[in-house]
């Protein structure tokens, strides 16, 4: 959807596409003009491109929202049509009175802030101790990349094997160092965590290949004066090299945090069903299981625009971040 | 203090299943507030040596005692060395203060305030004072320059590493650039290490050259004497600009015959040759004169190939007249003198002022006199 932001004085210049405009066209039709005067010189002529995903784009992604927001403003609930005549912001004080939608919000907001900071340390290590020229560089990164590339609903089956309470492997380590079987799954003080450390295991991989690109992004000069400038090893990084890592910290971030945010797939796969464990229930999962376990439409659209606010409240200042570098 | 001392240095890197020699048994011994000049070509190990002594690589075998102490296991952090990088190295993220307090943080206990006070001083002393808050992302080169020098001196240490620091400048920076490393050198009298590939930045900066080649030590000496007076033939031909004239000879009595000329030599330049009859003759191209009179046991008719006009002199290539074509040497004439392609000039090619090698070691065997 680009499109020529100049002012249009020069519209008589050859076009790039210039066998398909027609001179006689350009100063005889008006509306034509007359847009291509506004918004650039080839801003007609260029629609056939950009035109149709523009639209389709538009209907379909912020058409969906906002068709999302009317709804969560009427009562619509059950089968039928909902009635557009009558909007009020009730679902939103139901939801704030409702105690499920409050612990959900909590455990989103634990989920995206903890999993997003264990992820990215995590990541940030792997990725220093990597690309400390170890042996079998490409082994280890492939390793960890690994689990990235599964679909959640195979992460998500094999860690409910892996915390399962009488035959999991960290119920059978644990108990033969001595220790009582923990019931990851049942426990709701513990389910989150749990959830948090199987969605850390697969996407610190993703957050070192992030950070690793930055870091060999870095001169080896920048290394080689820390050291010679009295820096130990532990200084350097903390000193030099990590502040350099600004950016691949930001971009790595934002994907942790929406996905995050979406981590429905893994706690629906986790149980088989609308019901995540008791403690682990976040705005998703509440919004599935309102919509189409309750047929509670009206809550769920309600539900649905908090995630949404909550998503934009961290693309945008990403976003405006962007913008101020000049990326965008 | 600061003396700073090679013994035997080697470096070996593995190479596949074989080893590359970098650095072979380099001996270099540098007395405090010293500026030595390392200069050799590409790939000579001029590099590997400098950062042998920083600690960015490990000695294979030998020494590197810094006044009197053996360092060759210490970390570089506890060396009281500052390296000026050929790519500058200053940290981004930092603005010009940060990154010339850096060092003094990290390797000293001094104050905050103590901190501020020296880098303000270095600073003053670069001439970078108003550019303390900036990033160096707003300097331009020169001044990034600046700012890696004034962040080495401000650490006040025992030697000063420098890689090839002025060769991302254009000309006309980098000539007053010298000058100003010279003068801050010689304020600061610390003991430096520079490393250059450039004969010019040798011959006008250091105290000493040490010239390396395929990471042998050639000579160390005054510039000068490395000019008039080289080891051999690779330093012979490498300092100066244009560089030697060389003709293969074979001694034969007094007379050394080459392919197009014989050379009679007197009794005082024999004794110096001994046995040798293979030899290498050497002369530079401003010792080469032009002359009227052709009679002269060292004057030769010469053919004019290519003329260079460079303003105060000439760089005028010639071919001896028996020669086949392309096979010139270069001798420098005064920039007035006419001397046009094609023209036959004879020329002299004085005996005090010729360099003889053995042919297949490359050692002098005889330098040039030199006139008090």
């Amino acid at each position: 959807m680009t499109r020529n932001t100049d002012t249009g004085d020069d519209s008589g210049d050859a076009l790039p596409d210039g066998g398909v405009a027609e001179s006689g066209q350009r100063s005889g039709f008006s509306p034509v003009s007359a847009l291509n005067e506004r918004f650039g010189s080839d801003f007609v002529e260029s629609s056939q491109f950009w035109l149709p995903p523009f639209l389709l784009v538009g209907l379909f992604v912020y058409g969906a929202i906002i068709w999302n927001l009317l709804i969560s403003l009427t009562d619509f609930t059950g089968f039928g049509t909902p009635d557009y005549g009558d909007l009020d912001l009730e679902m939103y004080s139901r939801a704030l009175a409702d105690s499920g939608f409050v612990d959900a919000a909590i455990n989103t907001f634990i989920l995206l802030v903890g999993f997003t900071l264990v992820t990215l340390a995590l990541g940030l290590g792997l990725a220093i101790l990597i690309d400390r020229n170890i042996r079998f560089e490409n082994t280890f990164r492939t390793i960890y990349l690994l689990p990235m590339s599964l679909s959640f609903v195979v992460t998500a089956q094999f860690w409910a094997w892996m915390f399962n309470f009488n035959n999991g492997v960290i119920n059978i380590v644990i108990t033969s160092l001595g220790f009582g079987r923990v019931d990851w799954i049942g426990n709701p003080d513990i389910v989150l965590w749990a959830v948090m450390f199987a969605l850390m295991w697969q996407f610190a991989g993703y957050a070192m290949v992030v950070f690793l690109a930055g870091l060999r992004a870095i001169p080896d000069e920048h290394y080689e004066a820390a050291k010679v400038d009295g820096a130990s090893t532990v200084r350097m990084y903390w000193r030099v090299i990590i502040p350099q890592l600004k950016g691949s910290t930001i971009s790595a971030s934002v994907v942790l945090m929406v996905f995050a945010l979406k981590a429905f797939d893994f706690l629906y796969s986790l149980v088989g069903g609308y019901r995540p464990p008791n403690g682990a229930d976040i705005l998703a999962t509440k919004m599935v299981r309102e919509a189409y376990a309750n047929l509670n439409w009206a809550y769920a659209s309600a539900v649905a625009i908090t995630l949404f606010l909550m998503t934009l409240g961290i693309v945008g200042p990403y976003l405006y971040y962007q913008y101020n570098r000049g990326n965008l | 203090m600061g003396t700073l001392e090679l013994d035997g240095v080697t470096k070996v890197f593995p190479d596949g299943d074989g080893e590359v020699v970098a650095v072979d048994d380099v001996n270099i011994e540098m007395r405090d507030g010293e500026f030595l000049v390392v200069v050799g070509p590409s790939g000579c190990g001029k590099s590997t040596t400098l950062r042998m002594v920083a600690g960015l690589e490990t000695v294979t075998s030998g020494e590197i005692r810094l006044a009197s102490n053996v360092i060759n296991d210490v970390k570089p952090q506890h060396r009281d060395i500052a390296m000026v990088f050929q790519s500058y190295a200053l940290y981004p993220h930092m603005t010009v203060k940060g990154n010339m307090a850096f060092g003094l943080e990290e390797s000293t206990d001094l104050s905050d305030e103590e901190i501020e006070t020296r880098v303000t001083d270095a600073a003053a002393t670069m001439g970078i004072a108003e550019l303390l808050d900036r990033k160096p992302s707003d300097l331009s080169g020169g001044q990034q320059q600046r700012v890696a020098l004034g962040r080495a001196i401000v650490r006040d240490p025992e030697v000063f590493l420098m890689d090839e620091p002025l060769s991302n400048l254009d000309a006309k920076l980098r000539s007053e650039m010298r000058t100003e490393l010279q003068r801050l050198q010689s304020e600061l009298d610390v003991t430096t290490m520079y490393v250059t590939h450039d004969q010019t930045e040798a011959m006008t900066m250091g105290d000493r050259i040490a010239i390396l080649n395929a990471g042998e030590l050639q000579q160390v000496a005054t510039p000068l004497e490395c000019y008039h007076e080289p080891a051999n033939r690779f330093v012979a031909g490498f300092i100066g600009d244009p560089s030697m004239n060389f003709f293969d000879v074979e001694r034969d009595g007094d007379t050394l015959i080459g392919d197009t000329f014989d050379y009679p030599l007197s009794q005082s330049t024999l004794d110096d040759i001994g046995d040798v009859t293979d030899l290498t003759l050497g002369i530079r191209p401003e010792d080469i004169t032009v002359t009227e009179d052709a009679s002269g046991d060292h004057t030769f008719s010469t053919v004019v190939e290519v003329v260079e006009p460079m303003g105060d002199e000439n760089t005028v290539y010639l071919r001896f007249e028996d020669a086949p074509e392309g096979e010139t040497f270069i001798a420098t004439v005064g920039g007035l003198q006419r001397i046009s392609v094609g023209d036959e000039i004879s020329i002299e090619i004085p005996e005090k002022a010729i360099h003889l090698f053995d042919g297949s070691t490359g050692e002098a065997v005889h330098n040039r006199d030199i006139e008090e």
